[in-house]
């Protein structure tokens, strides 16, 4: 499916199920997504750590709730399965979405400005750096008997001030090959928006619309 | 073909008095191979800069044959000027080498159908086809470069700018790179400006040598520019009193079938290696030959192969935080060491932390003052000079007092008083504290002294230099 619709999809059905307490309809949502997944190839270990992490936070939620003893078990039904839909449904969209292929369609199919589209690609790039940087700050900090644990300030403002410094480097790099903000481009690869994609797009939408009407009490 | 022309320029920072570059004329003509050199901090950096268009200025006065860059429209202004960056891994938008090619090549609107026949020629100019669908950020150093060049080659530059290429890439990369712009330059008639301040290797493909030197700039004559390329020297280590270490010698640190690769490529082929303590033991090797990873594995911060014992423990089994305390690194650049604002914070943090009761409040300005430190206590870190922060930088790692001190370019960027006020104020502590240094420099001079052991890395072999004890 066409990245930029997919992404549309998942926004508007996750705002959908913010406002309605139809837990049959999450359920659904859950298992569509599991199927999905295991359709996409993802690890089983990256499902696992998908299940149990919102599993964990929503029994906690729910957990605390039923102290209190106000709400009802429906809604402690669909607090939980909402919670694991939206996990679910941004896993899938994650782990089956590949950031260059989501940039170009962004900037392609939806007409978002190329300098947002690239900027976030670079910076997604450079992910792999920073994470090494966080490990020599932490180091380097060690050596002079200062421990830096990851809710330190000064990690950040150490990490703030590299990237500070890269950004500059990036964006020189960026102009040095020929990026003009918001000037037109060619595409070599064009990312497709069919039929097909928008099919699917009202076509999930409906679904989610006749399983929320019905399901409604 | 395009002339680079530079009239009357003058450039200064804001919120600095002394303009870096003032009233530059020079002339960079078409199909020539030009090189700057001068001193780091010198303004090479932002010469080249301000030629690419990458600093914003309001002085005209640079021409690229008789048109300025700001009357170039902004899409076509990489098809005018280009420039290869310093810092080779910071220079890509995309993931993988292919990618980033077609991104240049859309940017320039090269239509569609073009850009795949584009892409393919620029990769099998410098040769690197193989890489093509590599990830950029699992090369190394001497492959990104060369992927650097071959997005300005698919762009066809026609001035081709060159920041320091060479700083952290092996010898054999750069000769590649070398012929391949000498080829862009006399058979292309592109316009190549490099900039380095080491002149060494130069001799065979370099038309033109120009000097920057206090904001003026001076070009050579063809002979002036032979004549300095073939009497620069590396500078040439004398080292009278090393010796190799007896073989029955106890090492502090010892390793054994030890091993280094980075991103693929080899750096250190298996060896035994033991580093001594309450000695300075000096590595030279060239440029992106492994001895920053070297140092890096040595406190846990890269990978390696083989064993590293530390008095007698492997390292891997010794906890990060006392293990810190034991071995500390300096590293090459010091603002990664730094953790506070202020001068004297970073001195109250190290004094707070030290190791040994031997640094006194009145020690330390004792220190400052032979450092030409003593009047910016309250000054901001970053804004002190690169030679500054490398002083106050050293000072912070010795006031902690570790048992082994590793130095990564210790003197890098420091004018020779300042050197020679440094290494007393090493040996004094050294002398003091019973400290073992371990120093990694390609400046040389004044070392001679100071140095017990000299360890060489060359043809992926560290071997001790010098006579036997």
């Amino acid at each position: 499916m066409n990245p930029s619709l997919k992404l549309a999809l998942l926004v508007l059905i996750a705002l959908e199920i913010s406002f309605t307490h139809v837990w049959t309809v999450n359920v659904a949502l859950i298992v569509v997504s599991l199927i999905l997944m295991v359709w996409g190839h993802v690890t089983f270990k990256r499902l696992a750590m998908l299940t149990l992490i919102p599993a964990f936070f929503g029994a906690a939620l729910v957990w605390s709730l039923t102290l209190r003893g106000t709400a009802s078990n429906h809604f402690l039904l669909v607090i939980f399965t909402r919670m694991v839909a939206y996990v679910y449904m941004g896993g899938w969209f994650a782990q089956t979405t590949n950031p260059l292929t989501l940039t170009r369609s962004l900037e392609q199919n939806a007409k978002l400005p190329s300098k947002f589209a690239y900027g976030f690609l670079a910076a997604f790039n450079l992910m792999p750096k920073i994470q090494a940087e966080v490990a020599t700050i932490k180091a380097a900090a060690l050596m002079r008997g200062q421990v830096l644990h990851f809710w330190s300030p000064q990690l950040y403002f150490k990490v703030i001030l590299a990237a500070m410094n890269w950004s500059d480097q990036l964006a020189a790099a960026m102009t040095s090959h020929g990026f003009v903000e918001d000037a037109p481009r060619t595409h070599a690869t064009e990312i497709p928006l069919v039929t097909r994609d928008w099919i699917m797009l009202v076509g999930s939408l409906v679904l989610v619309q006749i399983g929320l009407f019905v399901g409604l009490p | 073909m395009v002339t680079v022309s530079i009239h009357n320029l003058t450039f200064t920072y804001p919120q600095q008095s002394r303009p870096v570059l003032n009233a530059v004329n020079a002339s960079f003509p078409a199909g020539q191979f030009s090189l700057i050199t001068g001193v780091s901090g010198g303004g090479k950096s932002t010469l080249l800069k301000l030629i690419a268009g990458l600093l914003p200025t309001d002085a005209p006065g640079i021409t690229f044959n008789d048109r300025s860059l700001t009357e170039v429209p902004a899409t076509q202004r990489s098809k005018t000027v280009a420039m290869l960056f310093q810092e080779p891994s910071t220079q890509f938008t995309m993931d993988t080498v292919a990618n980033e090619l077609q991104f240049a090549l859309e940017n320039q609107q090269v239509p569609a159908d073009e850009i795949p026949e584009r892409l393919t020629a620029a990769l099998d100019f410098i040769g690197i086809t193989a890489l093509r669908d590599r990830k950029l950020m699992h090369l190394s150093g001497g492959e990104q470069q060369k992927v650097a060049l071959a997005i300005i080659v698919a762009m066809d530059s026609a001035v081709i700018l060159l920041d320091e290429p060479f700083a952290s890439i092996d010898p054999t990369t750069r000769l590649v790179l070398l012929q391949r712009l000498a080829q862009l330059s006399r058979e292309r008639g592109k316009t190549v400006i490099l900039a380095d301040h080491d002149l060494s290797g130069y001799t065979d493909y370099v038309d033109r040598l120009t000097v920057l030197a206090d904001g003026h700039l001076t070009h050579l004559s063809p002979e002036a520019t032979q004549e300095r390329l073939a009497t620069f020297a590396p500078a040439k280590l004398r080292l009278q009193h090393v010796t190799v270490p007896a073989d029955n010698q106890e090492a502090l640190i010892q390793g054994t079938q030890l091993s280094l690769t980075a991103n693929g490529r080899t750096l250190v082929t298996p060896q035994n290696l033991g580093l001594f303590a309450h000695h300075t033991t000096l590595i030279t090797g060239p440029n992106g030959s492994g001895k920053s990873t070297l140092f890096r594995s040595l406190v846990k911060l890269g990978h390696y192969q083989g064993v590293i014992t530390y008095d007698g423990t492997d390292i891997n089994r010794l906890k990060r935080r006392p293990y810190a305390r034991q071995v500390a690194l300096m590293f090459q650049s010091a603002a990664t060491q730094f953790l506070n604002v202020t001068v004297d914070e970073e001195l109250t943090l190290s004094l707070k932390n030290s190791y040994a009761d031997h640094f006194t409040p009145a020690m330390v300005t004792q220190l400052l003052t032979e450092l030409n430190l003593a009047d910016r206590r309250e000054q901001i870190i970053y804004t002190l000079s690169s030679g500054q922060q490398k002083k106050l930088q050293l000072l912070c790692m010795l006031i902690m007092a570790p048992d082994v001190l590793l130095l990564d370019e210790p003197f890098k960027g420091l004018d020779y008083a300042s050197l020679q006020t440094v290494i007393q104020i090493l040996k004094r502590v050294q002398q003091d504290l019973d400290l073992t240094y371990i120093l990694v420099s390609h400046q040389l001079s004044g070392l001679d002294t100071f140095i017990d052991y000299h360890l060489q890395l060359s043809d992926q072999h560290l071997t001790y230099q010098g006579v036997r004890a």
